[in-house]
């Protein structure tokens, strides 16, 4: 597998049949809005390089070993995320036809590696949804089950993993939006600590709680890309180098990890519930303590996250105005007319919906009753974390209370999917850095949890999710074979 | 009575290298959208980093302001949409600014205030929307660059207050560098609040005001508006509580299109910024940055280099002009030359050649040398000029200059002696004449010497010889009218006539070695002085300061106005080594009369006059038996001939030590000659009204004065400055709006002795507000003759203005 990857696009042979396949899955699939991996190779090499000579990234420069992992790999980017010769959507009718100017830390560093990005993936309009439905650009199916959504928003980037198309994609992370599309296809997917991955070129939906992360069909690859991209950046002055003390820590398992589990009704599916007890005694059997813990503050999650999110958004999607760069109408009487109409006609409904919820709760007057409220359950929600941490090494949680559910009204409300988010959105609220991992099939399709741990103790979560690797490989869907075993690769 | 209340928020443009969240140049002028980039175009996915040049500058003013640094400080978002603001929301700081509480000292009309500053905050600029017909157009070179927001208390009152305060800060922050303060192109800007209520009563309803573009332009749409919300309380109306717009076309102040919604810019937390911790290192930074202030270095000008307030104000203003000058001084200069020089020929130089000082090719060092040059007295004053003027145009060492052209003179007196010696062995026949009585050819003499050494020598010092040799003393006597001069008439009347009875009698007593030079200024009447007779005194005196053979002037006068000839004389020749005497006499001198016990009083003064004339004592002095007053504050309180036992009928007002010397307003040789300075007297008397208020004065009268042309009151007020400004026809408010709208001032003085001060009473404070001067200590006539002698000095309205003020 990875020497077929590391040589799909060196030669011309390999690399036209690698494209003739990614398109014929992608017209079923829906993973990619733009695949094109010879404008990837076009990426300026001089952003690459300024982008890893930026900030004191000392302790976090990346060992060889990543470094050799992501050398000439292909890999996809979510479209929020900014590549200098692909476009930048945001799955948006706003966005639709604008092309970034400069890219990303994070992929300029992956870049810098000798990576390359082949193609943009489909998302819910600004990462805003939870099954890549409310993409105004394009439809993703799960690989496993194409009458089932992939998860969302980073659903474009967990189908190109999962089916196949690229060994690792980007994602964001803003409330889930990594691990429940990594959870509903069988990919990992990682949320890393907040601040530990620039997010210079990350479109901002919630500034505080996003982030970049990784989709990977392996452990290791997950790692490397992390690994790669991490460290602090001029660009993002909310970026964080790595604890002098955790610098170069050891993702070895080790023995004695406490893991903490959560108790009581967490709402799960009957199949959800079940797998989440069949992954605690898998664990057990590899010889993890276990500690049942309590998280009383997670019934506020959802209100305080969707809260924070939307105000944030509020603002953050006030620079979609039509005036310098993207959807803007042929006519307005007057500039404030066209700031109007580019707005009425460039966003779709469940963004309008989160700007003005955001704008509603940041009013004067009402702060008190709804933004400083919620960032008061940020703090509690935090200190809960905090003291949990201080008697287990490892949260583990389910991603997701359902598993893959089906499109448009066969699915869940917009309203369950929010409530839906509890288990996600903690690690986004605390920022903690968490991992979703495939958890074996359950009526056919992927099941996943998640590992959550204290701030830049990544390694930690990589530790057990290798261990589990073993016991449980990333399914592979029956009708998107890895490509290696139908196409010769040339030495 | 109202009470104002005036808020400035004022925002500075930092002068960093680059924009306050990206790289791009923080520059202005440039081709439009040239300085940017995704960042401060507000491109999707970027992020905003933090320049620290603009955080170290915010606190740097900050903390010149006096403010409280935070200790940590942050910032929000402001949202509002607005085509100019490329993400739609300005990052500012709100929850957190990083200073508060600070404060800034005006004053007004010796008012002293201290106005204290609300906070001061950092945040971006938006970028520029300029509409052109149909189009809107924009320019995102200012999106992002560093702004400085100070907001202060309502703690001004009148424009006036507004317009120091605006100036002071101006020239804080650049000195500081930090800002070059250009208001007309709007890296300084200032918008307003202002409510009135009545006394008492607190803050009103509060109107904004927008669209100011210079400091007087605050201060007119201040007073505007104060005034119209006066009016509107006054018709028992409400002001509505918005926001107008200054138009300077119209003077007057405009409601704003009013916008569709209220503002609610909705602030929070900037999530894509870190708090911004100021720890020790940073504060450190600052602190060494935190050079001298403005206003210090001008107290400290005054103190450590004796310079007046106008003087200091003028040298301090500037940073590299302060620098300079006190380069100059610590190179050897003397400090009141420098002064003088920088603020007189050097910058008329400047002006000529239109190149700034630091630029020009008068160092410092070829200034404190030409200084130094003089000072030595190497080169006489008017050669100094002339090698300043060579400096400019030869670009050479002041030294090199007075060597290739000759200019340095002969200051040696044992050589110069050697001349004189030979100049009064050849005309043997002058040196009889002068030895007879006759000063008068002391010029030939001093002529021929200065002819012998090619005009190399200074020609005071050669009289000073002249004189020495000779053994000779020379008063000279100014017969300037009054009844010292006149006689009685058969009828019993006094008229007017000459010294020629006393100068007799006197030249009798004095010892001979005073020459007793009496010139005829004319035959009048203390009461009939003309602007034209004032001329011809002061060019009379000025002459004879100048030619450099008295020792003393003695000017016989009229008691009547003596105090105003005697203040004028002051204001013109304070500084003057030589001298200067006035007396006077109720009664002429009568030589047998049953009068003659009082009419000897006129010999009795005029020999003390001559007196003190020689007795070396410099300056400006009024003598009058054995009383020696000063020429300022002074009041004539008793009329009639005295008996010898009785005080002087003069008496000086608020001087517990009588000022003889001082700091002329009229600095520097007289540039006028006679029918010039006679034509500029006339003329500037003309515009200045003297009145005294009293119960019953209608302010309508004041007004039909200022439409008979008259620019400058000078009132006299009741007690320590009070007057009526009740609604009514005898109220001066009228006539102090209609006045101040047309640039007349008025400047108030008492009609008792004290110190006219308007923060006693609130009718004192109303005058304040209304644009009166208070005028301290001075009396009405010494008041009247320093403007008299300010407006001489200067046609710029402001300068006259700080003459004025400098007096207190
Ligand atoms: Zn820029």
């Amino acid at each position: 597998m990875e020497s077929y990857w590391k040589s799909v696009l060196s030669a011309e042979s390999s690399r036209a049949a690698y494209q003739s396949a990614v398109t014929a899955r992608n017209q079923q699939l829906g993973a990619f809005l733009e695949f094109d991996p010879e404008r990837g190779a076009a990426v300026s090499a001089e952003h690459c390089l300024e982008a890893v000579n930026r900030g004191q990234r000392a302790g976090d420069n990346p060992p060889d070993s990543a470094l050799a992992t992501v050398e000439r790999l292909p890999f996809a980017v979510k479209d929020n995320i900014a590549v200098d010769t692909f476009s930048l959507t945001c799955g948006s009718r706003m966005l639709e036809r604008f092309r970034s100017p400069y890219s990303a830390t994070a992929v300029a560093r992956l870049c810098a590696a000798g990576a390359t990005v082949v193609g943009k993936t489909n998302m819910d309009e600004f990462g805003m949804g939870s099954a890549t439905e409310n993409s105004a650009l394009a439809q993703t199916h799960n690989p496993f089950d194409r009458s089932r959504v992939a998860g969302g928003s980073s659903g474009g980037s967990a189908v190109a993993v999962a089916a196949g198309m690229v060994p690792f994609a980007l994602g964001s992370d803003t409330g889930g939006s990594i691990r429940q599309p990594a959870a509903f296809c069988g990919v990992y997917g990682l949320k890393p600590t907040y601040g530990s991955v620039s997010r210079y070129g990350l479109v901002a939906y919630a500034s505080s709680l996003e982030g970049i992360g990784v989709l990977a069909s392996s452990v290791d690859l997950t790692e490397a890309v992390f690994q790669v991209m991490r460290g602090q950046d001029e660009m993002d002055h909310s970026s964080l180098a790595t604890p002098a003390e955790l610098v170069g820590a050891s993702s070895v398992a080790q023995t004695g990890t406490r893991v903490g589990v959560l108790t009581g009704d967490l709402g799960l599916d009957d199949q959800v519930a079940a797998g989440y007890q069949r992954s605690i005694e898998v664990l057990q059997q590899l010889g993890y303590r276990f500690e049942r813990v309590e998280l009383p503050t997670l019934e506020y999650c959802v209100p305080a996250y969707y809260t924070i999110a939307a105000a944030e958004a509020s603002a953050n999607l006030a620079r979609y105005n039509g005036v310098r760069y993207g959807l803007r109408p042929d006519y307005a009487e007057n500039p404030e007319e066209l700031v109007r109409a580019a707005r009425e006609q460039g966003f779709g409904p469940e963004v309008k919906l989160r700007i003005l919820l955001g704008t509603y709760v940041l009013r004067s007057g009402f702060q008190d009753q709804y933004y400083l409220r919620a960032q008061k359950i940020r703090t509690a929600i935090r200190n809960d974390l905090t003291r949990i941490f201080q008697s287990v090494d490892l949260l583990f949680m389910p991603v997701f209370p359902v598993q893959a559910f089906g499109h448009g009204a066969e699915g869940l409300s917009p309203f369950q999917q929010k409530l839906a988010d509890r288990f996600t959105s903690t690690a986004n609220l605390s920022g903690l850095p968490a991992l979703a991992l495939p958890m074996g099939l359950e009526n056919g399709l992927p099941l996943g949890m998640q590992l959550m741990a204290p701030a830049f103790h990544e390694h930690r979560l990589f530790q057990v999710a290798r261990v589990l690797e073993e016991e449980l490989p990333p399914p592979v869907p029956p009708q998107y074979p890895p490509l290696w075993q139908s196409h010769t690769v040339p030495e | 009575m109202y009470q104002s209340f005036i808020g400035l928020e004022i925002h500075i443009q930092l002068l960093t290298q680059t924009k306050i969240f990206c790289g791009c140049r923080a520059a202005f002028g440039d081709e439009p959208n040239s300085n940017v980039c995704p960042v401060c175009m507000g491109y999707p996915g970027v992020l905003p980093a933090l320049n620290q040049q603009a955080m170290h500058m915010a606190y740097l003013v900050a903390h010149a302001l006096n403010c409280t640094l935070a200790p940590q400080t942050g910032f929000d978002r402001k949202n509002y949409f607005y085509p100019d603001l490329p993400k739609n929301y300005q990052i500012s700081q709100f929850a957190a600014p990083l200073g508060t509480d600070g404060y800034l000292d005006v004053e007004f009309h010796r008012k002293k205030k201290r106005v204290r500053i609300h906070e001061v905050h950092l945040e971006e600029d938006a970028g520029k929307m300029i509409h052109a017909g149909d189009m809107s157009l924009l320019d995102y070179n200012r999106a992002g660059t560093p702004l400085l927001e100070i907001v202060t208390e309502p703690d001004m009152e009148i424009g006036e207050e507004a317009e120091m305060l605006l100036q002071q800060f101006r020239r804080l922050v650049r000195y500081l560098g930090v800002c070059d303060g250009n208001m007309e192109e709007g890296s300084l800007r200032c918008d307003a609040n202002v409510s009135i209520n009545r006394r008492g009563e607190g803050l009103g309803r509060k109107v904004e005001i927008k669209n100011m573009n210079s400091s007087r332009f605050v201060r007119k749409a201040l007073n505007y508006e104060i005034a119209r919300q006066q009016e509107i309380l006054d018709r028992g109306g409400t002001v509505v509580q918005e926001t107008r717009l200054w138009n300077e076309n119209r003077d007057l102040t405009e409601t704003m299109r009013v916008k569709e919604s209220a503002n609610d810019y909705r602030y929070f937390p900037e999530p894509d910024l870190p708090p911004f911790n100021a720890d020790g290192a940073f504060l450190a930074a600052v602190e060494a940055d935190l050079v001298e202030l403005p206003a210090a270095r001008k107290e400290r000008f005054m103190r450590d280099y004796a310079l007046s307030e106008p003087q200091a104000d003028f040298l301090s203003d500037e940073k590299p002009l302060a620098d300079y000058y006190e380069d100059a001084v610590l190179q050897g200069a003397d400090p009141a030359a420098a002064a003088g020089w920088l603020a007189g020929d050097v910058r008329k130089m400047l002006n000529r050649y239109n190149t700034a000082l630091t630029e020009s090719p008068l160092s410092v060092q070829r200034f404190a040398g030409l200084l130094m040059l003089l000072a030595e007295g190497r080169i006489h004053g008017k050669i100094a000029k002339q090698t300043l003027e060579a400096i400019f145009t030869e670009d050479k060492e002041p030294e090199l200059i007075i060597r290739e052209k000759g200019w340095e003179q002969i200051t040696d007196s044992a050589r110069l002696q050697t001349y004189v010696d030979e100049v009064l062995a050849e005309q043997a026949r002058v040196v009889e004449q002068i030895n007879s009585g006759d000063a008068r050819p002391l010029g030939f003499l001093v002529g021929q010497v200065m002819r012998r050494t090619s005009g190399r020598a200074e020609p005071q010092l050669v009289t000073a010889l002249l004189k020495q040799s000779l053994g000779l003393e020379i008063v000279h006597v100014l017969s300037f009218g009054g009844a010292i001069s006149g006689t009685r008439g058969d009828d019993g009347l006094i008229v007017p006539g000459d010294l020629r009875d006393l100068k007799d009698i006197i030249d009798q007593e004095v010892s001979t070695r005073i020459r007793f030079e009496e010139v005829q200024l004319g035959r009048f009447l203390s009461e009939e002085i003309t602007p034209a007779d004032w001329a011809t005194l002061i060019d009379a005196v000025n002459t004879r300061l100048h030619t450099g053979d008295a020792s003393g002037i003695v000017i016989a006068h009229g008691t009547d106005t003596l105090a105003y000839t005697a203040s004028l004389l002051y204001w013109f020749f304070a500084d003057s080594t030589v001298p200067i005497v006035l007396t006077a006499s109720a009664v002429p001198w009568e030589p047998i009369s049953e009068r003659a016990q009082s009419g000897s009083e006129a010999v009795r003064n005029l020999r003390a006059a001559v007196e003190r004339a020689t007795s070396n004592v410099p300056g400006v002095h009024v003598v009058y038996g054995e009383q020696d007053l000063s020429p300022i504050n002074l009041k004539f309180e008793r009329i009639g001939a005295e008996s010898p036992d009785l005080p002087g009928p003069f008496r000086n007002w608020n001087q517990s030590t009588p000022v003889y010397r001082g700091r002329p307003v009229v600095e520097g040789p007289l540039e006028l000659d006679l029918a010039g300075l006679t034509e500029r007297l006339e003329r500037t008397i003309g515009s200045i009204y003297v009145a005294k208020i009293y119960p019953g004065m209608r302010g309508d009268a004041l007004i039909a004065l200022i439409n008979a042309g008259v620019r400058y009151f000078i009132l006299e007020l009741f007690d320590t400055g009070t007057a009526s400004l009740r609604e009514t026809p005898f109220s001066l408010k009228q006539a102090f709006a209609y006045g101040a709208e047309r640039g007349v001032r008025f400047f108030c003085t008492s009609q008792q002795e004290g110190i006219v001060d308007f923060s006693e009473y609130v009718t004192g404070h109303e005058l304040w507000k209304e644009g009166a001067i208070p005028m301290g200590t001075l009396t009405t006539e010494t008041v009247y003759t320093r403007l008299i002698a300010s407006l001489i000095a200067s046609d710029d309205e402001s300068e006259v203005l700080r003459r004025m003020e400098e007096a207190l």
